[in-house]
């Protein structure tokens, strides 16, 4: 775990991650924050933060709680002042009327709030009322594409908290955004509705949209997303592909018949960071790429690995590695 | 501007609260009425000038004076409800950050609620109307007293669509008030908790106020109802029912003229404006 470590502080010297695919153009560019800070008298809730988010990508936010997401969400959102910093949408530096970008921007913040004496498709009335120039019909489309249609008469507050998360989501796509903010959609959500949030956030994230994906899942956010930033107490840690961290965080998975044998050898070999047990395996923290010398040292000891992979790290790992694994709270 | 308004007016609308309001401003007057047709018919000695106008109080000629004198009072009451919960219930429910990002921006948001608001009030005020009419019908049937149509000229109804603006007018400062504080509080019942404390605790501080000799007993001309009382005072009533308002009064303090009533209180619904409009801008919207 400690490769990890040294990876992602090395990561962390720069706070912005270009695109690995260089090739995008800077049009694709749906959001961008620089230097981003917030503070609350003395507290600093979001810390010169630099972020990027391009069309078509599913980008995850990741952070304990009370780590500054909802926050930045507030301030893209033009509901919380930013202290210092800028923002851009679509190109465009956020300012006083920022309606004409926002109106591009579909969001749900926390937890979706809904009016509880409407129904879920008055709700969306009251909405497309509000943003203006939606067309009648795409109240029906929403509902239909979150499957509420069949409910969208009953009250709101009759809504079971999955049937609440998909409204949200319907209301985000009243006015076909091009950015779609979606701050722990799955929250609440039992197993069956959390896999169906789940499955529909890929398919909103389509060539002209991007998906800005604030949660604390871990496992759901590996699944959905392309990039992910974490963030820990207003302060960006790392920005990277999902693949790119996990990956670089990965460990050796060896089996051997003497397993103390082979501990006591490879403790010896200064390159390697750590040993450990994890039911029959070895896994050893060792530099990316290092699985032949780790085999080579054994073997010139006549020890035999039957088996000998690259484990790569879960992003729950390496987020709990980055952020220390303690509450932001 | 017009699609805010539309969305506010939907929402109000289909709220219940903005029915049982009406339904508790209906209500009143038909309590209301049918009490003093009760005392009317009462076996009561006429000394006093209250008792002996009664029978005039029900007739046609003063039903829509009356009503909205009634609504002067108690409607303010249910305007500042209202008013407060129109914002106010954006923050309980949390859709207030959902609503902002919404909207146009947060100014006009505010000045659709207003205005959808206002629209409310004058659908109450009315409504209120018809029904103290209907009420002064009815009860002019039952009491047995003369139906005469005499009064209704055009003269009648200048004075009436004047007098249901000035109602209008003097609903709004506390509504404002309430909205303001909702704002201020973030949450509907800070602005109904602070309109009608106010409303109900000037009264009593400028009754003590009045008791007071010299400048003390001058500032109830500078808060708001005694100047509600210039203005609704102007209604054509029989003696003993001129204001909407209770509140004292002294000999040696003179009322404030209608012009001065009509600035003070349009200074305080400005001020309320202005401070709540300020506060929701600057703020955060943190849910």
């Amino acid at each position: 775990m400690k490769l990890i470590g040294e990876i992602i502080s090395g990561m962390t010297t720069q706070t912005t991650l270009q695109p690995q695919t260089s090739i995008k153009k800077d049009n694709d560019v749906i959001l961008r924050t620089s230097g981003l800070t917030k503070k609350f008298g003395t507290l600093v809730a979001v810390n010169n933060l630099n972020l990027e988010l391009r069309r078509g990508e599913v980008f995850g936010f990741l952070g304990p709680n009370g780590a500054g997401k909802s926050t930045t969400v507030g301030m893209i959102l033009g509901l919380v002042a930013p202290t210092a910093g800028s923002i851009e949408l679509f190109g465009t530096k956020l300012d006083g009327n920022s309606w004409p970008l926002m109106r591009r921007v579909g969001a749900i913040i926390e937890e979706p709030a809904f009016f509880p004496y409407l129904s879920g498709r008055d709700n969306l009335e009251t909405l497309s009322r509000s943003i203006g120039n939606v067309p009648k019909a795409k109240i029906d489309e929403v509902l239909k594409r979150v499957n509420l249609f069949d409910r969208a008469g009953d009250r709101y507050d009759h809504y079971s908290m999955g049937m609440k998360q998909r409204l949200g989501i319907a209301s985000t796509l009243l006015r076909d955004p091009e950015l779609i903010i979606l701050d722990e959609p799955t929250s609440g959500l039992d197993p069956a509705g959390t896999k169906e949030v789940r499955d529909l956030i890929p398919e909103l994230a389509h060539e002209s949209r991007a998906v800005f994906l604030c949660s604390h899942l871990l496992h759901e956010v590996e699944l959905v997303c392309n990039r992910v930033a974490i963030i820990k107490q207003g302060t960006l840690l790392t920005s990277s592909t999902v693949e790119e961290l996990t990956s670089q965080g990965q460990m050796l998975q060896i089996k051997v018949a003497d397993q103390k044998q082979a501990i006591d050898l490879l403790k010896t070999l200064p390159w390697i960071k750590s040993v450990k047990i994890e039911n029959e395996f070895l896994i050893v923290d060792a530099p990316k790429d290092s699985a032949s010398r780790v085999n080579q040292a054994l073997a010139e000891h006549n020890i035999f690995a039957s088996e000998l992979v690259n484990k790569a790290a879960s992003l729950e790992e390496v987020f709990l590695q980055l952020t220390g694994g303690t509450s932001g709270d | 501007m017009i699609r805010l308004i539309s969305a506010e007016m939907f929402k109000m609308r289909k709220r219940s609260m903005s029915r049982v309001l009406l339904f508790i401003l209906v209500g009143l007057i038909i309590v209301f009425y049918l009490v003093l047709l009760a005392v009317s018919n009462a076996n009561l000695p006429h000394t006093g000038a209250r008792i002996g106008n009664i029978p005039n109080l029900l007739g046609l000629p003063v039903a829509l004076p009356f009503a909205l004198s009634l609504m002067s009072w108690f409607g303010t009451i249910l305007a500042i409800m209202l008013a407060a919960s129109s914002i106010g219930s954006e923050y309980n429910w949390r859709t207030i950050r959902t609503t902002v990002v919404s909207s146009e921006s947060r100014f006009k948001l505010l000045i659709a609620k207003l205005i959808s608001v206002g629209i409310f009030i004058l659908i109450g005020l009315i409504i209120g109307l018809i029904s103290g009419f209907i009420m002064s019908l009815i009860t002019t049937a039952i009491g047995g007293y003369k139906f005469d149509f005499s009064f209704f000229s055009g003269t009648y109804v200048w004075d009436q669509f004047l007098q249901f603006w000035r109602t209008f007018f003097v609903i709004m400062p506390f509504s404002l008030m309430g909205f303001m504080f909702a704002i201020i509080g973030r949450s509907a019942m800070p602005g109904i908790a602070a309109g009608i404390g106010i409303f109900f605790g000037e009264q009593i501080i400028t009754g003590f106020m009045y008791l007071a000799k010299g400048w003390i007993a001058a500032i109830p001309n500078y808060l708001l109802n005694a100047n509600v009382q210039v203005i609704t005072a102007l209604a054509k009533l029989p003696s003993g029912f001129g204001g909407g308002m209770g509140g004292g009064g002294s000999s040696d303090i003179q009322a404030p003229s209608v012009t001065h009533a009509f600035v003070v209180l349009s200074i305080y619904s400005i001020a309320f404006i202005v401070i709540g409009f300020y506060l929701f801008r600057k703020r955060d919207v943190t849910g």
